[in-house]
């Protein structure tokens, strides 16, 4: 903050810019700014300082694009790289809704169900304020749709930055731990989409160790997610999400378990959904080992592991961990 | 939701960008109308609107922003009724589109939505979507949310909430015979990929939960769902059925595995890492499925009953390894 008295808040400084902006064709260059705007031009006239104002517009000028506010630089045209003469404009057409796009009162009905899904995840907020926007187009909205209460939770510490890396293109490292590795490693990826499947989250991108897709479960990132300064081509995020879908389906058809699973019981209610039947017993398609062994596992006796081996290992790993820790005679 | 949470500069400028179009749509809208939409306190509302009146166009050269620059608002409606009715505006008229995240917490959303019987892939769903694609500012984050298989027991529930009637099925509690159940439908829930339904019990005389996959045979009834808008409990709220208080020690870091007890649990850390979560539940052997699925990670401590059903559910469940395989 300046030394300068300034008695205007600074949200009246950010909204009288964008109003600003978007009132000009031609665009307004950093000086007319600094001494027209109502929040600089009286900081600018109490004496201070050109550089800190600057600054300051500078700082505005990337809260507002992140605000979604699409501020265009106009160069000089014989010398594109000179930003001394910029000019500075908001476009309303992009900045405003579309004016060809509104919504019948069904689809807002059904949005207000669509933004009620997060619990009190901070998508939460941006659902709601997503809805506002909408809202204030003046639609009618119709009889709610009462009696259905989806919800989707994000529990993950790491989704968060996830989503900011994806939206800002740019590539993340982060510790993970795979079950049955000693240590987690350090991995380097350009992160594409966010796949809840399964009711787990999922990263799917470019992993830049093994130069290859993959897929990541959130639940395994230790630590933070760190955003790195280097960023990648926003085309190869194109059709992501559904490219993580059909690989995780791929997967899930390549890998499947046969079970003998005793009838009536919380397993078979769990699992005879997702099963094919086979000649004896029945066959449940898994994306990943230790997940599927985990959920194994806590039935009990009322499911056992016919193949693959390995799965049917872990299970057994984690009967006997549970049994010598509860103090039975394994 | 908190009324009075610190909102910062550029929280409360994305407000005011939202307000103008509101309050034009609106007309005349009271300061508690606009402040439960805006999620704020009523004097919020208030300062907000006095805070648009100062704001407007830079104005020319030595004429500052004159009254016609800048936005207004009928001082004297507010004054006398507190009604808000904005008289001149310089900008702002329209919507802003809606910002990468706002669209990506709407698309997924809806994702969850179309799953719901009746919308699947119908025209709504797919319009919606590529409205929402459109307005956005920037590209949203692809979130995706891929829906778990479904049957046509949803469909039943959903006709007999549509039509206000009691609907009936066999339900198999875990541990239990099944047993046939009335029930007047209130709510449905997914949650975690699980469909939940709360409905009046017949049986019980009381609001109950049941697991859309422990229920079938659903048939629709003749009986008018009399208890079909009556207050329901939070999903998984703690009931008065939860008399056993049970203790479990786990490593902080598989803390976010847990998050479905531990939200309820009262936890204590210790000093090597891991913690002791407390908490209450209807039943001394519904933790064992827990410590079998955490494998040796999670240690039931207490009741006794419930470490010794861990132990036994394991050499159940290894018994089928050892015996003729």
């Amino acid at each position: 903050m300046p030394a300068t008295v300034s008695r205007s808040a600074p949200e009246e400084r950010l909204v009288n810019l964008v109003v600003a902006l978007m009132a000009t064709e031609q665009g307004l260059t950093k000086d007319t700014i600094l001494s027209s705007v109502a929040g600089y031009r009286e900081q600018l006239e109490a004496g201070a300082s050109k550089d800190a104002l600057e600054k300051m517009f500078e700082r505005d000028k990337e809260s507002l694009r992140g605000l979604g506010v699409p501020i265009e630089t106009i160069g000089n045209r014989a010398d594109p790289d000179d930003l001394r003469e910029a000019r500075y404009r908001v476009p309303t057409a992009e900045y405003a809704l579309p004016e060809d796009i509104s919504f019948s009162p069904a689809e807002v009905a059904l949005l207000n169900i669509a933004g009620g899904v997060w619990g009190t995840e901070s998508l939460s907020a941006d659902a709601r304020s997503g809805l506002r926007k909408i809202r204030a187009l003046g639609i009618p909205v119709d009889e709610p749709i009462i009696g259905y209460a989806p919800r989707i939770r994000v529990r993950d510490a790491s989704f968060a930055a996830l989503q900011r890396a994806i939206e800002q293109c740019r590539v993340v490292t982060f510790t993970y731990l795979r079950p049955g590795e000693a240590r987690p490693r350090e991995r380097r990826v350009q992160p594409f989409a966010l796949v809840e499947y399964e009711a787990r989250w999922h990263v799917y991108g470019f992993d830049l160790n093994v130069d290859a897709d993959r897929t990541f479960l959130l639940s395994r990132i230790v630590g933070d997610v760190v955003l790195t300064r280097k960023s990648f081509p926003a085309e190869l995020r194109a059709g992501a999400g559904e490219r993580a879908l059909d690989g995780l389906r791929a997967v899930a058809a390549r890998q499947r378990a046969l079970l003998e699973v005793h009838p009536g019981t919380e397993a078979a209610l769990r699992l005879d959904r997702r099963a094919e039947r086979a000649s004896q017993g029945i066959y449940v398609p898994y994306v990943d080992l230790h997940v599927f062994a985990d959920e194994l596992a806590s039935y009990g006796p009322e499911v056992r592991v016919v193949e693959p081996a390995d799965l049917r290992a872990e299970v057994i790993r984690r009967l006997e961990a549970t049994l010598a820790l509860h103090g039975g005679a394994a | 939701m908190s009324h009075d949470r610190p909102v910062a500069a550029l929280d409360r400028a994305a407000l005011l960008l939202q307000l103008v179009p509101y309050l034009l749509g609106k007309g005349e809208v009271s300061v508690a109308e606009a402040a439960a939409e805006f999620e704020v306190a009523p004097d919020q509302m208030r300062a907000m609107v006095e805070r648009l009146t100062v704001i407007g166009l830079p104005g020319e050269r030595g004429y500052w922003q004159l009254p016609h620059d800048l936005f207004d608002i009928d001082w004297d409606l507010l004054d006398r009724d507190d009604v808000i009715a904005i008289t001149n505006t310089v900008g702002l008229e329209r919507s802003p589109r809606l910002t990468a995240r706002e669209a990506a917490a709407l698309l997924a959303g809806l994702q969850l939505a179309r799953s719901l019987p009746g919308f699947g892939d119908s025209e709504l769903v797919t319009g919606l979507l590529s409205k929402l694609a459109r307005g956005a500012a920037a590209a949203p984050a692809a979130v995706i949310v891929a829906p778990g298989p479904v049957d046509g027991v949803r469909d039943v529930v959903d006709d007999a909430l549509r039509a206000h009637v009691a609907v009936t099925f066999t339900y198999r509690a875990p541990g239990a015979e099944p047993i046939s159940r009335t029930v007047d439908p209130i709510k449905v829930h997914i949650a975690n990929g699980q469909w939940y339904l709360q409905g009046w019990d017949h049986l019980r005389q009381a609001v109950r939960t049941f697991h859309l996959d422990r229920v079938s045979d659903p048939a629709l009834t003749d009986i008018a769902a009399v208890h079909g808008a009556d207050p329901v409990p939070e999903l998984f709220a703690p009931s008065v059925d939860d008399e056993v208080v049970a203790r479990f020690r786990f490593p902080r870091a598989v803390a976010p595995l847990l998050s479905d007890y531990l939200e309820r649990a009262e936890i204590q850390d210790a000093d090597d890492g891991t913690a002791v979560a407390s908490l209450r539940l209807a039943d001394e052997q519904s933790l064992k499925r827990l410590a079998a699925r955490r494998g040796g990670e999670v240690e039931l401590l207490e009741p006794a009953g419930a470490r010794r059903a861990a132990a036994d559910w394991a050499v159940a469940g290894l018994a089928q390894y050892t015996h003729g395989s």
